[in-house]
């Protein structure tokens, strides 16, 4: 029995090994040759191209070629990569991830929430089909990723325009910055204190003049308990201080992605 | 000094209320819920590309009838087992749901590989759209589930985790929430490939 159990755990510790999935390699850039498959001249151009799409449309077109996904299913590779490199800005979810893996001849463009309605999964597909797919099975490499990056940027064109005052950090949402509830808690516990001293020292007045009204004289001459307001202003802060380490290159925004987009092979 | 007493036992209630993870059983169950609308919303896509995908493919295979009245007799059925967002902590109800989307996929698929044998069908254009659209839709079911039962276990960890579980006890009485499980014979949501 002990002997069961023990192999049983045994077989538990060997799982996490057996299912583990293909690696999600680091991002550098907005094109990705990790597979080896775009020129260094067409990659430079796209790489400019996909820049200037940003600032123009605010939406992220990433592109990410990959050797071989090593067995997973490439919508599941996809949406992991999507999700760990962020792509699209946070709200706007307006991120798309083109993924091209060499060895399986698999690719797939993900879509992020925000996109859905202009880049919808029938278009992506007819990308794929008709325009990508063609030149990939010619060998033409290069000539499938610029059109593609083109029929991409056509599609997506108008549904979002940049603004220029969150340049990557998102609109200005109140609480959504990653204020800690203990940090939280300890604001509050702080005017709470405050208060408490406040409101003793005008009871002491209020003693000294003579009972006035006391309840009014304590509370009624502050403002209401101001944890929404304040909490409200932190988090824009912290909204600022993460908008303002933009760097060149790409850097994901937090964008959604719903698993909306298409795969197709060649 | 009364007074002073009364703002430190307020301060105490608060301490109280955030340390014993009310507010984090709360929030975890709200993303269950959300999590759910993300799942009713994929299935109730998938229900909607129905009818059209049945009418193009009755159009080239007259005599699929019987895999054509399945897949519509599957939809109806679906249509009728509805889940609340409140009926999560629900086995019973949520295996119906379970049962009644699986009969749904399985159904789906039968036509797919039935729609093989008719190449003038694939080649169609419009057969073509819908098979993205379909295959896109099965693909969004598949992100909503997993995010579903990740919602699902971090909220069913919460609530017993100590001090929640006692919290929960004496105060939300919450109910741990139903995960998808994984078809029999399926290891995952089925895959329309074609």
């Amino acid at each position: 029995m002990k002997k069961a159990i023990a192999s049983f755990f045994a077989f538990l510790l060997l799982l996490p090994f057996t299912v583990e999935a293909a690696k999600i390699p680091l991002p550098r850039g907005y094109v990705n040759d990790y597979g080896n498959m775009i020129s260094p001249s067409v990659e430079a151009d796209l790489a400019a191209k996909l820049k200037k799409f940003e600032e123009t449309d605010s939406t992220q077109i990433v592109i990410l070629t990959v050797p071989s996904l090593e067995g997973d299913p490439v919508e599941d590779y996809s949406i992991r990569v999507a999700e760990a490199w962020k792509i699209g800005q946070k709200g706007k979810d307006n991120g798309i991830l083109f993924l091209v893996s060499r060895e399986d001849r698999k690719m797939r463009i993900e879509v992020g929430r925000g996109l859905e309605g202009k880049l919808t999964d029938l278009t992506a597909g007819r990308i794929i089909d008709l325009v990508v797919k063609p030149k990939f099975k010619a060998g033409d490499f290069d000539g499938g990723f610029t059109a593609g990056v083109s029929a991409l940027i056509d599609a997506t064109r108008g549904e979002f325009k940049a603004d220029r005052k969150a340049p990557s950090g998102g609109p200005y949402v109140p609480f959504a910055g990653g204020m800690s509830p203990w940090l939280a808690f300890l604001i509050l516990l702080g005017f709470f204190v405050l208060f408490a001293a406040m409101a003793r020292s005008q009871a002491r007045r209020d003693d000294l003049r003579r009972r006035g009204s006391r309840r009014g004289g304590t509370w009624g001459g502050y403002p209401p308990f101001p944890g929404g307001y304040y909490g409200g202003g932190w988090s824009t802060r912290g909204d600022r201080d993460s908008g303002s380490d933009s760097g060149g290159g790409f850097s994901g925004g937090g964008g959604g992605f719903g698993g909306g987009g298409a795969s197709g092979d060649w | 000094m009364g007074k002073q007493l009364r703002y430190l036992g307020l301060g105490m209630v608060l301490l109280m209320l955030s340390g014993c993870g009310y507010n984090v059983m709360q929030q975890n169950e709200e993303a269950v819920k959300a999590a759910w609308g993300d799942v009713e919303a994929t299935y109730q896509r998938r229900n909607d590309l129905i009818p059209n995908l049945v009418e193009t493919v009755k159009a080239y295979a007259k005599f699929e009838q019987d895999t054509l009245t399945q897949v519509t007799e599957a939809r109806a059925k679906v249509g009728t087992v509805q889940m609340s967002k409140d009926a999560l902590d629900d086995p019973k109800k949520f295996e119906e749901f379970q049962a009644a989307q699986n009969s749904m996929s399985s159904a789906l698929s039968r036509l797919l590989v039935v729609v093989e044998k008719y190449p003038e069908l694939k080649a169609n254009q419009n057969f073509m759209d819908l098979q993205h659209q379909l295959e896109g839709t099965e693909n969004r079911i598949n992100v909503a589930r997993t995010r579903y039962n990740k919602a699902v276990e971090t909220f069913n960890a919460s609530i017993r985790i100590f001090p929640n579980n006692l919290t929960n006890q004496f105060l939300l009485h919450l109910k741990a929430k139903e995960p998808f499980k994984a078809a029999p014979g399926a290891e995952k949501a089925p895959q329309v490939k074609f």
